[in-house]
C-alpha cells in the first residue's frame, strides 16, 4: 500500500514540531495568583545554640494544596531594639523553601528592660516578589535537665530559669513541658507536666532497651511558649534496660560440624549393617570351607532329606 | 523322585539358553549396543562441551536425569523390598518371581545413580563428595545409603544365586558351554554341596539379608525423598514426601515387575513358572497401591492449594496451564487409568494387568518429571532479565540419548545375566518340589495309619 504521508505534510510537520519542542508548551506559573506566606520562628536547641528558621512559600489561592516554594531567597536575621538593627546573618531558601541560620551558645543579644529579645527575618523585594518581614519576641529560657537515680528510682528533674542582668537564675512558672524519649525514627512521649516554681520532676517507672549501648536520650520540650518560644533540652544516661537478648537457635545443620546426635544415629545404622555384611561373608567362608574339606573326603551322597 | 535327578532335569530344561544365542538374540543385543553407542557419543559431548547441550540451566539444574534417577532408585529399593518380603515371609508364589525381581533391584540401583552424576557440572570433583563429606546434607546421607544398598543387594542376589551356581557347575560338565562359563560357576559357587549344615547356614544368612534389604529399601526411599522435602522448595517441602515417595516407589516397582514379567514370559517362553495367577496377585497389589497412591497425590496437592501460599499458588498455576497435559497424564489418566482397569475382576488377565502396569509405569515417570521441573522453574528469589531457555527446561537429544542409553544398558544387561543364569531359580522349584513331597509323605502317612 503506498504511503500517503506526504499529502499531508502541513498537519505531520505540527505533529513533530509538538512532539520535539516539550519547552515551547510548558506552563508558565503566574504569581499573582500564589499567596505568599513568610512564617519566621525560632528554636532553642539542646546545645543552647538558636535556631532561626524562615519557611518562605507561596500558596496558590485557587488549589491550596498547590505549594510553591520560594528557592534562593536571601533572608536577613536581625536584633532589633527600638530603631536599630543589628544583623545577626543571613541565609538563602532551600528548594522547599526554607532559610536557616544557627546563633551558638556565646551569641550576644540585645535585649529591652523586660528581657526580651526581638528578632526579625527579612526579605528585600525583588520584581517578582515583595518585600516580606515577620519578627518574634523572646525571652532567652535556660533548662537543666537532671537525670538521676534517687533511691534506686529513676528521676528526672528539669529545671526552668532566666538570667538577669545581675547574672542571678529567676526560676519561671506555669510553663508546659513535655518529656521525650529519643527513639530512632521519632520521639516518643513518655511524660507531660508543668513547670512550677521553676522546677518539674517526675518519675520514670517503666523500661526501656535504649541503644546498643544501653543509652536513653531523654529530651525536654516546651512548645511555642509565648513568652520563650520553643526550647529544646536533652541528655544521654545509662538507663537502658538490656532485655535478656533473644537467643536465635542457630541452625545446627549450617555449623562446620553436623550435631552430634547426627553422626551417633548415623553410626549406629551403618554399623549394625555393615557388621551384618561381615556375618554373612563369615557365613559364606564357613560354606566354602565346608565345600573345601567335603571335596578332600571320599564322594558320598551329601544331600539328606 | 530322587533330588538329584530332578536337578539334572532342571539343568536340561535351562542349558539350551545358556548354550546357544539365537540369531534374534543376537540383532537384539547389537541394537541394544547401538543404543548404548550413541549414548556413549552424547556422554562425550557432555563431557567435551560441558552442561551447555542438555537443557539444565541456571534455575532448572536438574532435567530428565533426575527424573529417569528417581523412577530408577524407586524401582530398585521397591524390588529390594518385594523380594524381601518374599523371601522372609516365605510367600509360596515366590518361585517364579524371585529372581526377576532381585537382578531388576539390582541392575536399576547400578545404571539410577549413573545420571545423578550426568546432572553435575563437575564430574572432575565427584571425589569432593568423599573427601569433604557434610553429615548434616541430605546428598551425603543419599550417598551413604545407595552405596549401602547396593551392597545389601549384591550381597543379597548373590546368596540366591548360590544354589543355582552349584547346580550349574555340577551339570555343566555334560554340556557345551564356554570354558570361563563353567569356571564362573565354580568359583561363584563357592564349594556348595548342599549338605544340611550349608543349607541351613545358607537360609539364615539369606533371611537375615532379606530382613535388612527391607529397612533399607525403607531408610533409603525415605532419605531420596528428604532430598527434595528437606528444602525450602515449593511443591517440595513437604512433611509427607517420604511415605509418598515409598508409596510411589513401590507403584512403580510392581509395575515393573508385572511389565518384565510378561516380557520375560514371553521371551523365554516361562508359562510353566509364571502363570497368570502371578499377574492376578500382581494386578491386585497394583490396585491397592494405585489407590494408596492416589490418595497421597490428592492429599499433597489439595493441601497445597487450599493453604494459598502465594509461591504453592504461583506453582499449581503452572501445572495447571504450562503442563497440563502432563498434569492430567500423570495424576488422572496414570492412576485412575489402572484402578479403572484392576478394579474389575474380569480385566485381570495377563494383557490387561500388563496394560494397566504400562499406564502406571509412563503415568508415574511424568509424575516425577512434575516433581523435578516445575518447582525449579518456580523459584522463591526471581531473576530478572534472565534468558527464557534459563528459566524454562526442555531437554535436549544428548539427554533423551543417555536416557535409552539406560535403558538399552538396563535391557543389555538383564539378557546377559539370562544367558549365564536361569531366570527362574532352580533352587527355589527345588524346595517348592520338597515342600510338596513332604506334604504327600505326610498324607501317605497318615492315610496308611
Amino acid at each position: 500500500m503506498k504511503s500517503n504521508l506526504y499529502n499531508h505534510t502541513f498537519f505531520i510537520s505540527i505533529i513533530a514540531a509538538l512532539l520535539l519542542c516539550t519547552n515551547g508548551i510548558a506552563q508558565q506559573i503566574d504569581l499573582s495568583n500564589y499567596s505568599m506566606r513568610f512564617v519566621f520562628k525560632t528554636v532553642k536547641q539542646a546545645d543552647n545554640s538558636r535556631l532561626l528558621e524562615v519557611s518562605f512559600i507561596g500558596f496558590n489561592d485557587a488549589d491550596r494544596k498547590d505549594k510553591l516554594p520560594v528557592f534562593g531567597a536571601e533572608i536577613q536575621f536581625l536584633n532589633v531594639l527600638n530603631d536599630e538593627e543589628i544583623i545577626l546573618g543571613s541565609s538563602k531558601t532551600s528548594k522547599e523553601g526554607t532559610a536557616q541560620l544557627i546563633l551558638l551558645e556565646n551569641q550576644k543579644y540585645a535585649t529591652d528592660e523586660q528581657g526580651y529579645i526581638n528578632l526579625k527575618a527579612r526579605f528585600n523585594s525583588t520584581d517578582a516578589l515583595s518585600i516580606e518581614e515577620a519578627d518574634i519576641m523572646v525571652k532567652d529560657l535556660h533548662l537543666d535537665l537532671n537525670l538521676s537515680e534517687i533511691d534506686s528510682v529513676k528521676t528526672v528533674t528539669l529545671t526552668a530559669f532566666t538570667i538577669n542582668s545581675l547574672g542571678d537564675k529567676i526560676p519561671v512558672s506555669d510553663l508546659d513541658v513535655i518529656i521525650n524519649l529519643n527513639t530512632m525514627l521519632s520521639k516518643m512521649n513518655i511524660n507531660e507536666g508543668t513547670i512550677i516554681d521553676g522546677t518539674y520532676t517526675f518519675e520514670m517507672t517503666e523500661s526501656f532497651s535504649g541503644n546498643t549501648k544501653g543509652e536513653l536520650t531523654i529530651s525536654s520540650i516546651i512548645e511555642e511558649n509565648d513568652e520563650y518560644g520553643n526550647i529544646i533540652q536533652e541528655k544521654k544516661v545509662q538507663w537502658g534496660t538490656i532485655n535478656k537478648q533473644v537467643k536465635f537457635n542457630d541452625h545446627s545443620l549450617w555449623t562446620k560440624a553436623a550435631p552430634i546426635w547426627m553422626y551417633v544415629l548415623l553410626s549406629i545404622l551403618l554399623l549394625g549393617v555393615y557388621i551384618n555384611f561381615i556375618y554373612t561373608i563369615v557365613n559364606l567362608v564357613k560354606i566354602k570351607r565346608e565345600g573345601d574339606n567335603i571335596k578332600t573326603e571320599p564322594k558320598k551322597n551329601y544331600t539328606v532329606y | 523322585m530322587n533330588i538329584q535327578s530332578r536337578k539334572r532335569e532342571l539343568f536340561k530344561e535351562f542349558a539350551p539358553r545358556l548354550e546357544t544365542t539365537s540369531t534374534v538374540s543376537k540383532i537384539y543385543i547389537s541394537f541394544l549396543i547401538a543404543i548404548i553407542l550413541v549414548g556413549i557419543y552424547a556422554f562425550y559431548l557432555q563431557m567435551s562441551e560441558g552442561q551447555i547441550v542438555t537443557g539444565m540451566r541456571d534455575n532448572v539444574v536438574w532435567g530428565i536425569y533426575e527424573v529417569n534417577f528417581i523412577l530408577l532408585v524407586c524401582i530398585s529399593y521397591s524390588g529390594a523390598f518385594i523380594s524381601g518380603i518374599l523371601h522372609f515371609f516365605h510367600t509360596p508364589w515366590k518361585t517364579a518371581i524371585a529372581r526377576i525381581v532381585e537382578i531388576i533391584t539390582v541392575l536399576s540401583l547400578l545404571i539410577g545413580p549413573i545420571y545423578i552424576l550426568l546432572c553435575m557440572g563437575r564430574l572432575d570433583r565427584l571425589h569432593y563428595l568423599f573427601m569433604y563429606p557434610r553429615i548434616q546434607s541430605p546428598i551425603t546421607w543419599d550417598i551413604i545409603a545407595i552405596i549401602t544398598d547396593i551392597v545389601a543387594c549384591f550381597i543379597y542376589l548373590y546368596l540366591t544365586f548360590i544354589p543355582d551356581f552349584a547346580i550349574l557347575r555340577d551339570h555343566c560338565e555334560e554340556r557345551d558351554i564356554p570354558k570361563w562359563v563353567k569356571k564362573m560357576y565354580k568359583t561363584l559357587a563357592i564349594g556348595y554341596q548342599d549338605t544340611k549344615t550349608q543349607r541351613d547356614r545358607l537360609h539364615k544368612i539369606t533371611r537375615t539379608m532379606s530382613a535388612i534389604i527391607i529397612v533399607l529399601a525403607i531408610v533409603a526411599y525415605t532419605v531420596l525423598a528428604w532430598i527434595f522435602s528437606l528444602t525450602l522448595q515449593p511443591g517440595w517441602n513437604s512433611t509427607i514426601f517420604a511415605p509418598y515417595f515409598i508409596v510411589g516407589g513401590l507403584f512403580s516397582g510392581v509395575a515393573f515387575i508385572i511389565v518384565t514379567m510378561y516380557l520375560v514370559r514371553k521371551f523365554y517362553k516361562l508359562e510353566k513358572y509364571i502363570r497368570k495367577m502371578h499377574f492376578k496377585v500382581g494386578g491386585i497389589i497394583l490396585l491397592i497401591l494405585a489407590m494408596l497412591y492416589g490418595y497421597f497425590t490428592f492429599t499433597e496437592y489439595f493441601s497445597r492449594w487450599f493453604s494459598h501460599k502465594a509461591i504453592d499458588t504461583d506453582l499449581l498455576d503452572k501445572l495447571f496451564t504450562r503442563y497440563f497435559w502432563e498434569f492430567i497424564l500423570a495424576n488422572y489418566v496414570g492412576i485412575l487409568g489402572p484402578i479403572g482397569i484392576l478394579f474389575f475382576k474380569k480385566l485381570r488377565t495377563i494383557n490387561w494387568v500388563t496394560i494397566a502396569s504400562v499406564i502406571a509405569l509412563v503415568g508415574i515417570w511424568i509424575n516425577r518429571y512434575l516433581i523435578v521441573i516445575p518447582t525449579l522453574e518456580t523459584p522463591y528469589v526471581p531473576i530478572q532479565d534472565t534468558r527464557v531457555d534459563y528459566i524454562f527446561y526442555a531437554a535436549s537429544w544428548v539427554e533423551i540419548a543417555l536416557s535409552f542409553a539406560g535403558i538399552a544398558a538396563f535391557l543389555l544387561m538383564f539378557t546377559l545375566i539370562g544367558k549365564l543364569v536361569p531366570l527362574v531359580p532352580m533352587n527355589y522349584i527345588l524346595d517348592s518340589h520338597l515342600e510338596t513331597n513332604k506334604v504327600k509323605q505326610k498324607v501317605n502317612k497318615e492315610i496308611s495309619e
